[in-house]
């Protein structure tokens, strides 16, 4: 099909162009996504992670929200892990929460930011996934 | 008529196993017997398959709690309307709702080619319900069944999530299921030409506006959940390139890609195996969304379920579509060689092309991003993410790179473009938009990813209103008609060609308005009752906005609802009010919050009540003293223009698909040709 030559030095070229910008794209903007308990092991590991974003998943500790400044909307809670609920850890966010967070019910949770190295996690996103909410089990409807 | 509903689910499975048989074997051995069994079995499908969807309904509406599925979203108090809408608000009742829409539309499809195309009508049939069956399969045997009963009867239902319970979202996944279903008769229609080796540009042509349909139908689904997000997440955006969001992008964009490139094939022969290699990625990639919405194996907001035999299934499924597909093109292969060859780089093939490489590259890209965790844990065991970061930046480009093709693609001359032709058409538009870029550098703009798109925006409207303006100036000569006549004439002449240019208008109004998101004005602001905030609207002039104090009222469904009153001044002069709230539903453990927004045509006052000192004294009490909030307040130029560009591209799509006046003159010889062509079929 591709007779001109020109054309196929194009279509190289632009495959050669998104490639480059998917690539750099990448590695300038990518997270580690891991589990509390992941992210206690690496960063004890590998401290240089107290410097990168980091996106970790896990569960609002019941009872944790506090809200330190309603001016300035700070808020602070703690997120363990789902599998093993004793690995904890402080987040710190400014900002507006989503409406279905909340630390009365098991609300899971996806916090992105840096986890300074005095162990706070230091969150630009966070975001809940009320699971069971969505998709009530029976036992939950028997209750 | 529940008990019932679940019946017809189950003889469902059975017909169409039926027809999808018979609608083989028929079009293998040419039998019009079978096949015309086969075509009656996807009706009495669709039949069964609203009766089953009616049971949910009536399940909804009776307040039927023993079912699993309505306990779990819907309870007593909850509105009519969206206890009806219940059929779409999770997972198990959406997937039936999508074989029903399937089926419905596989009966239009038999139906209305009962006298004509009957050469391709067998294969079709069976593709169709050959993914009916597949859907139905998978309701009820992959512990999704909607009718599954809890062996108890609880005293009312957990209530539908609040921010599903608004109007947008009621019909945003509606009209998605509607342009993902709708593409499976392209889809049949591609496998029917390589199952029976009538491999012209019939099959392109005759499911031409189903493609279109299809498409309208994602465009316009996509935006609704845009607007929903803007109005009820509460946080001033639209698009979080959220996995599942994306999922829904995919397709959108290689039916785009389709769209264009079927063109191709139709004026010059070329692209024939590209063209069934996009229809089948088309398709695939609606049953991926589909998949991606309804199984949770990527973490997103929108996924619900945790279900992995339903992913298995699948993913098999899919797995057996680019198989099955891959194998007939390749065995085609040799019919579906080019009849003519690109001549020129610098061609309109050539810049439909490029429009289609750049499609597959923003889709690739957004895959990629999508699949990196998986793929990262799979290969390194550490789990990588991207984010919006990512995809704003491999896509912005590409995007601006498509937005100028919109302008050079219907201007630029097929085969090899002259230097005449191309400074006759792009001499103009590429001035006006040099000084749009001009105009706003000199006023002090100097957001360059901003301004390059609304310069190219300028250049491509440039093109179009001077494509309009030769056409009707054309025809208001040759023909002696007037300037208003000569339009309405010129464009329903040639609906798709000057359909298509007014939804190209809708898309560069959509892209301005996403440029126009480079300046958006945000501030968070702690005030009493009295006080006023002044913010300065990248327009030029000021907002101030007057907190005027809070009130409490109690709607349905509600154990409270806290209204916030704001009033809004335009450079010193009263231009209207806002309302924000919390509200607390009777199902809900936290209270929700509904923004408030002022639009104009040019930019959105975007208010959100974020935080208030004391909502029951404040509110509920009337107590001026504790009605101290903190708001987040957002001036959002230009957001207005995706629901307007919406809107256009709605109108355009729809004098594209405009049935042409008066029957074919092909449709008129069908009752010999019927008969005829089982045998016709057989004969491959």
């Amino acid at each position: 099909m591709f007779k001109n030559r020109r054309f196929f030095i194009g279509l190289v070229g632009v495959a050669a162009v998104v490639t480059y910008l998917i690539w750099t794209g990448v590695s300038e903007t990518m997270v580690y996504y891991m589990t509390p308990v992941e992210l206690m092991a690496r960063t004890t590991s590998d401290p240089s992670l107290h410097q990168v974003g980091i996106k970790v998943s896990g569960r609002i500790v019941k009872g944790s929200w506090e809200l330190v400044s309603g001016e300035e909307l700070i808020h602070r809670f703690a997120v363990e892990d789902l599998e093993d609920p004793g690995v904890a850890f402080p987040v710190v966010y400014q900002g507006l929460l989503p409406d279905t967070f909340n630390d009365h019910e098991n609300v899971e949770a996806v916090v992105e930011g840096r986890f300074r190295e005095d162990g706070v996690f230091e969150a630009t996103s966070v975001l809940t996934k009320c699971g069971s909410r969505y998709e009530a089990s029976s036992e939950e409807l028997a209750g | 008529m529940t008990v019932l509903g679940e019946l017809a689910l189950w003889i469902a499975l059975p017909v169409a196993i039926w027809g999808m048989v018979l609608a083989f074997v028929g079009g293998k051995h040419g039998r019009g017997d079978l096949v015309l069994s086969a075509e009656r079995s996807v009706y009495a499908v669709f039949a069964l398959l609203v009766t089953a969807s009616a049971g949910i309904v009536a399940a909804f509406l009776g307040n039927r709690y023993e079912y699993l599925y309505v306990a779990s979203y819907s309870n007593r108090a909850l509105d009519t309307f969206y206890k009806a809408s219940g059929l779409w608000a999770g997972q198990r009742g959406s997937l039936l709702f999508w074989v029903v829409l399937l089926a419905f539309f596989s009966s239009v499809a038999v139906f209305t080619n009962r006298n004509k195309n009957r050469e391709f009508m067998p294969y079709v049939s069976g593709v169709l319900l050959t993914v009916i069956t597949f859907f139905i399969i998978v309701l009820l045997f992959a512990d999704v069944n909607p009718f599954e009963k809890l062996g108890f009867t609880p005293a009312d239902g957990q209530g539908l999530n609040p921010q599903l319970q608004n109007y947008w979202m009621t019909i945003h996944p509606p009209t998605l299921y509607l342009g993902f279903t709708s593409f499976t008769v392209p889809f049949a229609f591609a496998m029917s030409a390589l199952l029976s080796g009538r491999l012209d540009s019939r099959w392109i042509v005759v499911t031409r506006r189903w493609t279109l349909l299809s498409w309208f139908f994602l465009a316009n689904g996509i935006i609704f959940g845009m607007r929903w997000a803007y109005q009820e997440l509460g946080w001033g955006g639209y698009w979080f390139w959220d996995p599942v969001e994306n999922a829904s992008l995919l397709p959108l964009l290689t039916a785009t890609a389709f769209l264009h490139s079927v063109m191709i094939q139709e004026k010059r022969g070329m692209l024939k195996v590209w063209n069934m290699a996009l229809v089948t990625l088309t398709f695939s990639l609606t049953i991926f969304a589909t998949f991606l919405t309804r199984s949770g194996l990527i973490d997103s907001v929108h996924s619900f379920a945790q279900n992995t035999k339903i992913s298995f299934i699948f993913l098999g499924f899919l797995a057996t579509i680019i198989g099955v597909s891959t194998v007939l093109i390749i065995h085609r292969y040799p019919q579906l060689k080019s009849e003519t060859e690109i001549q020129s780089f610098v061609s309109r093939e050539s810049a439909f092309l490029f429009n289609n490489l750049m499609l597959l590259a923003v889709a690739f890209a957004i895959m990629w991003g999508i699949l990196l965790p998986l793929l990262s844990e799979g290969l390194t065991g550490e789990a990588i993410q991207v984010g919006a970061p990512f995809f704003n930046r491999v896509n912005l480009p590409i995007g601006m790179v498509l937005l100028a093709l919109v302008g050079i693609g219907p201007v630029i001359a097929w085969r090899r473009a002259s230097k005449r032709n191309l400074t006759k058409n792009f001499t103009i538009p590429l001035l006006v938009g040099i000084t749009v870029v001009g105009i706003f550098a000199i006023r002090g703009s100097r957001h360059w990813m901003a301004l390059t798109t609304f310069g190219i925006s300028a250049f491509v409207m440039t093109v179009i209103v001077v494509e309009f303006f030769k056409g009707t100036r054309a025809r208001a000569r040759i023909e002696g008609e007037g300037i208003p006549r000569a339009f309405v004439h010129l464009v329903a002449r040639n609906r798709r060609r000057w359909g298509g240019y007014i939804v190209h208008v809708g898309i560069v109004m959509i892209f301005t308005a996403f440029a126009g998101a480079a300046f958006n004005v945000k501030v968070i602001q702690t005030l009493s009752p009295g006080q006023s905030i002044t913010l300065a609207s990248p327009l030029g002039h000021d907002y101030t906005l007057t907190y005027e104090g809070m009130s409490s009222s109690r709607g349905r469904n509600m154990v409270w609802q806290a209204v916030a009153l704001m009033s809004i001044d335009r450079d010193g002069r009263r231009v209207g009010s806002i309302t924000t709230e919390k509200r607390l539903y009777e199902t809900w453990p936290t209270p929700m919050t509904e923004v408030g927004i002022h639009s104009t045509p040019f930019e959105d006052v975007y208010v959100i009540l974020a935080n208030a000192d004391d909502l029951i004294a404040g509110a509920y009490e009337n107590d001026p003293a504790a009605q101290r909030a903190t708001f987040e307040f957002q001036i959002n130029p230009l957001v207005g223009w995706i629901w307007y560009g919406g809107l256009v591209l709605t109108f355009g799509a729809l004098i594209a698909m405009w049935p042409s006046q008066g029957p074919l003159p092909e449709v008129r010889q069908t009752a010999a040709r019927r008969e005829a062509v089982p045998a016709a079929v057989g004969a491959d």
